[in-house]
């Protein structure tokens, strides 16, 4: 053996442990979106609503990972989020137009808020648990609610609150989306390492086990109080911070964005994806707000607007008013269609996978891998003959 | 304003705070140290709280004076009605499957949809000219579809999930309200669909000097849902079903041993939970024109009561469905903006100090 070939091997070695390493996966993710955004600046025809779908979907993500570490981890139910997120976004929005803060400051600012919070709602949950915990929760979100619409001087109430600078080192500088999107890949796989930090750390660890059983965990010293608390306040930092991108990239927020359908879409996220894994997150998130955005809302089959369907009822010349009528109200109803896809989705995920896709597509790749070694074995066999 | 809301509210601050002291001096002092029997313990927090309602009520009468409190009430008791059927049927829902039901609200309003479509092809096609029969039989038709409904979600996802922890049936059921919420403008289409109303006729009469008015559609409401709610509670007191359901809830593994049919109860409690949303949601569209989300205000509000009340009983979420409106439309005079959030909050206050309700008792469990 020469010393080429020994190299050789070494580089392919590196290279393994490269790909094997647990970060490698993030940053292709980071790495796909941010050359997404340069086809797009090099004239390749991609739409401005996919972009747009794109960078709400990161922020949505990261919401969601918060959220995974407290239902999944944690075991803890909360529909609080809508709420949370909504805070971050009128902190902001109120903080740059009203006060010209940095944004850095508002950052820091909206997470210690946002530590603080959790820690209430920790102490909340500690005398309150399981179902209960969701129904209090969701009055809590309905309390924001109520603030956020009435609270007109920092919110704006029910017309909504509109931002289009952001202070940068003193100065009021137009929002670029450009630019906001690549930060936003930067602070998503940045959130994305964190948190495999935290759930491969001994809170992860302690915090599953405190799901599992509580008075186990407690027997083998794991404090209850800590840990629920710690759940709670990672959550609504991820919830506020992403109400605070939220509110930079998108521009505009109003009270009956941050209601009960909101926090049941992120919990559909993290159910369908499967609670327990970044990367089901990623895919839960993509299936429910993705592709609502990037495919419900941009489907149209009204008569009037759409060329294939008005030569579809032209067809039949007989039919033709029940045909359009029955166009325009399919129209009226698409919108709402994600909601069905949605709800069947983490009905059957629930029921029968409750892993989430994300363990269904690990249970395939180890039955297609153990397929393909059956296939090498009989194909080894017929090469060189059955050992004896 | 006509009222003197500093007064009031320095007056509810007093009574709210001596509450507060009295019930965590009687929580550390009396009960742990003097009085020893767990039974006793709920009662004195119990007529504390109690007390720190009754005294907020007279307090708002006192400063509303006769008219404004006694013309609030009549004019909420439609509301009081609605949330009190609607409370039950999640309640109901919660002995049976344990689990909080958040589709409950979704049901109603797939209910009442069906009793526009109703009366609106019946008033087209056979041309009733009484409106009170059009509205009863649409009101019946709705609720037969929203019992079928139930028993239908039922029969195919929450008996096939019995060995799902509580808090994924409450998933399951949070997707329901999903799916419902799509499905009712693909099924109904997106025109307007109304109700008709019993009756939109006004009934004033006197009473202690003064001239109150309700409306007759609102006694109507009242009425049937104080029958449809005695005659479930005797259903539940004296009937063999109302012994499954409590003999179900208690431990449903040995019900079924013992040869309580399960499955028919749990059904049947889904279907009547479905009819009660479906006739509660009836009531509140008041002749109105429908929308999908018109009944979440009053599935938060069932959960507020029945978490106030305790979900383990059935009297204590009916109490809680009177107190929540009441409070919140009477503080409406002192805080016009605020009265929802003030509620809330305080309901969130009485639940911190008694995490299983006013009612609830303590379910001993196996570690």
């Amino acid at each position: 053996m020469n010393s080429l070939s020994l190299i050789r091997q070494k580089r392919i070695g590196q290279l393994k442990s490269l790909i094997h390493h647990p970060y490698f996966g993030f940053l292709v993710v980071g790495a796909l979106l941010l050359f997404m955004q340069g086809l797009r600046a090099a004239g390749v025809n991609i739409s401005i609503t996919v972009m747009r779908t794109f960078g709400l979907t990161m922020i949505y993500v990261i919401i969601g990972l918060g959220f995974s570490i407290l239902l999944g981890y944690a075991g803890l139910a909360s529909l609080g989020t809508a709420g949370f997120v909504g805070i971050g976004t009128y902190l902001v929005g109120y903080l740059t137009t009203k006060m010209g803060f940095p944004i850095y400051i508002i950052i820091i600012i909206s997470i210690l808020g946002a530590i603080l919070i959790g820690l209430i709602i920790g102490f909340i949950s500690l005398r309150i648990e399981g179902m209960y915990l969701a129904i209090i929760t969701l009055g809590l979100s309905e309390i924001l609610n109520e603030v956020f619409k009435n609270a007109v001087e920092f919110t704006n109430g029910t017309n909504g609150l509109n931002m289009s600078t952001i202070v940068f080192f003193g100065t009021f500088e137009v929002i670029n989306i450009e630019t906001i999107f690549t930060a936003l890949v930067f602070i998503l796989v940045l959130v994305m390492v964190i948190t495999f930090n935290i759930m491969k750390s001994p809170t992860g660890r302690a915090m599953l086990a405190m799901k599992n059983s509580e008075s186990a965990a407690q027997a083998m010293g794991v404090s209850i109080l800590k840990y629920r608390l710690m759940a709670f306040m990672i959550a609504t930092v991820y919830a506020v911070v992403g109400g605070v991108l939220y509110m930079t990239y998108f521009g505009f927020s109003i009270p009956s964005s941050w209601g009960l359908a909101f926090s049941l879409n992120i919990l559909a996220a993290i159910i369908v994806g499967g609670s327990r894994s970044i990367y089901g997150v990623l895919l839960g998130t993509f299936m429910i707000f993705g592709l609502d955005m990037a495919v419900f809302q941009t489907i149209n089959v009204s008569p009037t607007q759409n060329a294939s369907v008005a030569a579809f009822i032209a067809r039949f010349p007989e039919h033709t008013e029940q045909l359009s009528e029955f166009f325009r109200s399919l129209n009226g109803a698409i919108p709402t269609m994600s909601y069905i896809f949605n709800g069947v989705l983490i009905i059957i995920v629930i029921m029968f996978y409750p892993g989430g896709l994300y363990q269904l597509v690990i249970t395939l790749k180890a039955k297609i891998s153990k397929l393909i070694s059956k296939v090498m074995k009989k194909v080894k066999v017929y090469r060189y003959g059955e050992d004896r | 304003m006509f009222f003197d809301s500093v007064k009031f509210w320095n007056t509810f601050y007093i009574i709210t705070g001596v509450t507060v002291f009295l019930f965590l001096f009687v929580d550390f002092v009396v009960i742990r140290k003097i009085l020893k029997k767990p039974s006793k313990r709920d009662l004195a927090s119990n007529l504390i709280v109690i007390g720190w309602f009754i005294a907020i009520v007279v307090h708002l009468h006192a400063s509303l004076g006769n008219f404004f409190f006694f013309q609030t009430l009549f004019d909420k008791m439609l509301g009081i009605s609605v949330l009190a059927l609607a409370t039950t049927g999640i309640v109901l829902i919660f002995k049976t499957s344990i689990t909080t039901n958040f589709a409950q609200g979704m049901l109603a309003t797939f209910g009442v949809y069906v009793a526009g479509i109703v009366s609106m092809r019946w008033a087209q096609n056979t041309g009733i000219s009484s409106v009170f029969q059009l509205a009863m039989i649409s009101m019946i038709a709705g609720a037969i579809v929203a019992f079928l409904m139930g028993v239908a979600i039922d029969v195919f996802i929450i008996r096939k999930s019995k060995y799902i922890t509580s808090i994924g049936k409450q998933m399951i059921t949070m997707g329901l309200v999903l799916v419902i919420s799509g499905i009712i403008p693909v099924i109904f289409g997106i025109d307007a669909i109304s109700v008709p109303r019993i009756s939109s006729r006004p009934i004033s009469f006197e009473w202690i000097g003064w001239n109150f008015t309700v409306s007759e559609h609102a006694l109507y409401g009242m009425y049937i849902s104080v029958g449809l709610l005695v005659v479930l509670f005797t259903a539940l007191r004296f009937t063999k079903w109302g012994l499954g359901v409590r003999a179900t809830a208690s431990n449903e593994i040995v019900a079924g041993m013992m040869g309580v049919n399960t499955k028919l109860i749990t059904a049947l409690s889904w279907g009547i939970a479905g009819a009660l949303g479906g006739v509660a949601a009836f009531m509140l569209a008041q002749g109105g024109t429908l929308s999908a989300g018109m009944m979440v205000s009053t599935q938060v509000n069932g959960f507020m009561a029945a978490i106030l009340g305790g979900f383990s009983s059935f009297i204590g979420p009916i109490v809680g469905a009177f107190m929540i409106p009441i409070l919140s439309n009477l503080i409406f005079y002192f805080s016009p903006l605020w009265q929802n959030a003030i509620v809330y909050l305080l309901v969130l206050l009485i639940v911190l100090a008694k995490p299983l309700g006013l009612f609830g008792k303590r379910i001993a469990k196996k570690v």
